[in-house]
């Protein structure tokens, strides 16, 4: 990630962060002429990120730790939230069915329905892993009748 | 201010439903709801004034569902705001929940 960026927060993998980091994104999404229903999306995909940290990532403990930035530019925001979990196997983080009606396991549905791309890694050389989401700008920006730099 | 509370509406157990539903106490919520199951055959949860759901607010909502089902007993959920209707399509339960406007549609009156 190379832009200027438009939010950067190191919050506590703790469930009573949440409310706190939704109010940073919608700032943040305000700031970057997002269209309401679209940031409310945007905020759920996140919100669904961390949260999967929380529960999977850092079950029982509360000193982790996650780090978001949201940049954009060329066109596309641009959304980084690191952790310092124990590494996960990408190809075991998927959207499930949603034809079976149970709860549990939408966050990562709800992340694959909103972005346009995303990827998990784990880091190769200590704990952690990175999920990068990118969404094109053009499809969540305000129009207000000039052509906007992104 | 989020909060969850019961009351008797006519014979329906009505969960009132407030604010912002997050993991941080959606916990608190799936409680209220299989209490209110537990207390009468017909359940209400009124999300008119629910600002934002995610999925464990939705997990919340399915596991009163279920619950209802097994127990053969009338649940309904009411007049959910647009935050909670855009994340029950989201979810493609928009069609699976059974959805009203009043507590007297989820009463069956």
């Amino acid at each position: 990630m190379s832009g200027p960026a438009l939010l950067r927060l190191d919050l506590p993998a703790r469930a009573e962060t949440l409310g706190e980091l939704r109010v940073a994104l919608r700032g943040a999404f305000a700031r970057a002429n997002i269209e309401p229903a679209a940031s409310e999306r945007l905020v759920l995909a996140i919100n669904e990120a961390v949260c999967n940290v929380i529960r999977h990532g850092y079950p029982g403990r509360d000193d982790g730790i996650l780090h978001l930035r949201i940049e954009r530019g060329r066109g596309v925001l641009r959304m980084r939230l690191r952790d310092a979990a124990p590494p996960v196997d990408p190809a075991g983080i998927k959207p499930r069915d949603l034809d079976e009606c149970r709860p549990g396991g939408l966050g990562i549905n709800f992340i694959d329905a909103t972005m346009d791309s995303w990827a998990l890694r784990p880091l190769r050389r200590r704990d952690g892993n990175v999920l990068t989401m990118r969404k094109r700008l053009r499809d969540v920006r305000l129009r207000t009748g000039g052509r906007g730099k992104s | 201010m989020n909060s969850c509370k019961t009351e008797d509406a006519d014979g329906l157990r009505l969960v009132r439903v407030t604010g912002e539903v997050d993991m941080s106490w959606s916990q608190d919520l799936r409680k209220e709801i299989l209490d209110a199951m537990a207390k009468g055959s017909a359940v209400g949860v009124d999300l008119s004034a629910v600002t934002y759901m995610d999925s464990s607010g939705i997990a919340a909502l399915v596991e009163g569902f279920q619950q209802s089902r097994s127990s053969k007993s009338r649940f309904a959920l009411i007049a959910p705001s647009d935050a909670v209707r855009s994340v029950l399509e989201l979810a493609r339960l928009d069609r699976v929940f059974p959805i009203v406007e009043s507590a007297a549609a989820a009463r069956g009156d």
